[in-house]
């Protein structure tokens, strides 16, 4: 592991899987994970390939039905069904990718947030299968992680191994490309690289993450909800993204937990927990675009003199935004 | 199956042209401003909700569609001149997060202020009966809605075409920058134009209240469908965006005969067919 995180990192993944379960439930705690794991994952196109994904709750809804469909109506185990769900959305984000991708900027936002609207829809009338409006329940885990406790290690484990292979992804000769394309596709172009094809690796990557993330998730409540796959959950993984901080590999988990907590707190209070989300947004938008890494970056600088949070990309996110 | 074609045909004509109005709305923002209006689809849903309002206050169904849109003009007013053009030197995707954020918050405030609950608005008097127009019996309000849809948009593209303010807005969604340097006050042409976008958005929801019923989740789902519209369109065309209006209101109603439960999804099919085929779209350039 040494040299794949620098230290900051490092010490941000383990205090969250230490302290996750100490202060929540061990399911919100695997929650939270596996929340962290789709916004690290849209990040992967949002923060190192320069693409504003508005469809990753497609993806993530993808995972977590066919997961769902296996295990209820196929009595297929977890361990079956996981790995096959994360190939099919594998399958669907590259089928989807190849048309997103032909179209950037504007057009590409449109597109991904249509796109999703359509598979709410096929999840919406394909009652049969989905159960509609009222999602799919009846999952179980398997008895080996059926308690909280086990599930929770299991999701860790799942968290673990997904954020090695993204580090390793994001460093990788492809990775640093797509940095080179989201700074100046044009350059990148020029210098001889595919840029449409580049593009639609990190599409696939960033939805096959997503489709794993969505697969853990309907096992943490052990039902497949239907807002799981609504656009306004496409806005949800956004928004842990960018208030974690994009321009950070490790930032967008730590937006999924802060995303949770808000949720939990607010909705203890205040049934109109959208509301607050949305002005919470907005406020982030307005006054806050770094995120909470990159205010913790300034509130480091002042303390200690020095740039604490040295982030994987933050020489370059400067001249993107 | 011959009348029920020709009514589907007419209930697709019907809803296909509330689409071009949301879909010009749409173009003239996203032409003009360079940002697709994360919170168009809500300022419809606006404007169905202060017809509705009005309709209960005064029982004046017309009144409604002529006073209710002009409220949502205010609410676009508010949002571009308080916080869109407080975005102008961030990336742009920031104005348009900040839209969704703006969407969010106006989609609760429906459900705070009118409830979670759906309503209905009764067409007025005269128009709440049939016609029978031959080959088909038909409604009367949505034949009503053909008609002054259609005049809407011609009135419309006269404006845009022949009048000295159309051509600032057609000039600046050729170049904006181009139109500031001519000594065009950008500011408030950029106000006037999210304005007249959610002008059309709001009118659009104004007239629909009567054939759709008002639910707090209504401008959700109408914002993916403008922005097929657009895509279907090519970016900027304002013909085009009439066009495909028609075009995926006919599409949907179409498949409702044969396959209802497919007749939301297939708007997305035909727009990605449109991109594989046609990448500019139908009328675009770019």
């Amino acid at each position: 592991m040494n040299r794949l995180f620098n230290l900051p990192t490092l010490i941000t993944i383990v205090a969250m899987i230490i302290l996750l379960p100490i202060v929540q439930r061990p399911v919100v705690a695997a929650e939270v994970l596996t929340l962290g794991i789709a916004a690290l994952a849209l990040n992967l196109l949002l923060g190192y390939t320069g693409l504003l994904s508005f469809g990753h709750a497609m993806f993530f809804g993808i995972g977590a039905y066919c997961t769902g469909i296996l295990a209820v109506k196929y009595d297929f185990s977890a361990f079956t069904a996981i790995p096959i769900a994360v190939v099919v959305t594998a399958v669907v984000s590259w089928l989807i990718g190849l048309v997103c991708v032909r179209r950037s900027g504007l057009y590409f936002i449109m597109i991904t947030l249509a796109f999703n609207q359509m598979f709410y829809f096929i999840a919406y009338s394909w009652t049969s299968m989905t159960g509609g409006e009222d999602g799919l329940p009846g999952l179980r885990r398997p008895s080996l992680i059926a308690d909280q406790w086990s599930f929770y290690i299991f999701t860790v484990i799942v968290f673990l191994i997904t954020v090695v292979l993204m580090k390793r992804f994001v460093d990788s000769p492809t990775g640093r490309i797509l940095q080179a394309i989201r700074d100046n596709p044009a350059r990148a172009a020029a210098t001889g690289y595919d840029v449409e094809r580049y593009k639609l690796i990190a599409f696939v990557a960033s939805g096959l993450f997503t489709g794993l993330a969505g697969a853990i998730f309907a096992f943490v409540f052990e039902i497949v909800p239907i807002d799981k796959i609504h656009l306004l959950f496409s806005g949800d993984i956004l928004f842990m993204t960018l208030i974690g901080g994009s321009a950070s590999f490790i930032g967008p988990l730590i937006g999924a937990a802060f995303y949770t907590w808000l949720q939990e707190t607010v909705s203890l209070y205040w049934d109109r927990w959208p509301m607050v989300l949305g002005i919470v947004f907005a406020l982030v938008v307005l006054f806050f675009r770094t995120g909470i890494v990159g205010m913790a970056e300034v509130f480091g600088q002042k303390v200690f003199g020095k740039r604490v949070v040295k982030t994987a990309s933050a020489e370059t996110t400067e001249a993107h935004r | 199956m011959g009348i029920l074609i020709a009514s589907q045909i007419l209930n697709g004509l019907a809803t296909g042209m509330l689409y071009a109005l949301v879909g010009v709305g749409l173009t003239l923002v996203l032409g003009m401003l360079n940002i697709p209006n994360f919170a168009h689809g809500v300022l419809y849903a606006f404007g169905a909700y202060f017809t509705y309002t009005i309709v209960q206050l005064t029982g004046s169904f017309y009144l409604a569609v002529l006073v209710g849109p002009l409220f949502v003009v205010l609410i676009g007013f508010v949002l571009e001149s308080q916080g869109i053009r407080r975005l102008y030197s961030a990336h742009h995707d920031y104005q348009l997060l900040f839209l969704f954020a703006v969407a969010l918050i106006l989609q609760e405030a429906i459900i705070l202020i009118w409830g979670p609950v759906g309503f209905s608005v009764l067409p007025p008097k005269a128009l709440s009966g049939i016609v029978d127009l031959g080959f088909v019996i038909y409604p009367a309000y949505r034949l009503a809605l053909i008609v002054v849809t259609t005049l809407i948009t011609i009135a419309l593209w006269l404006f845009l075409t022949r009048t000295s303010i159309g051509a600032i807005v057609r000039a600046g969604m050729e170049n904006r920058e181009m139109i500031a340097v001519l000594g065009t006050d950008i500011n408030r042409v950029f106000m006037w134009t999210f304005g007249l976008g959610a002008y059309l958005a709001g009118l659009a929801g104004a007239l629909a209240s009567p054939i759709i019923g008002l639910t707090p989740s209504m401008g959700g789902d109408m914002l993916p469908i403008s922005f097929v519209i657009v895509v279907i369109a090519g970016l900027g065309s304002i013909l085009g965006a009439i066009a495909s209006g028609v075009l995926i209101g006919i599409a949907q109603s179409l498949t409702s005969i044969w396959w209802p439960e497919a007749s939301n999804a297939v708007i997305y099919v035909l727009m990605g067919l449109m991109i594989v085929l046609r990448p500019q779209g139908l009328f675009g350039t770019r």
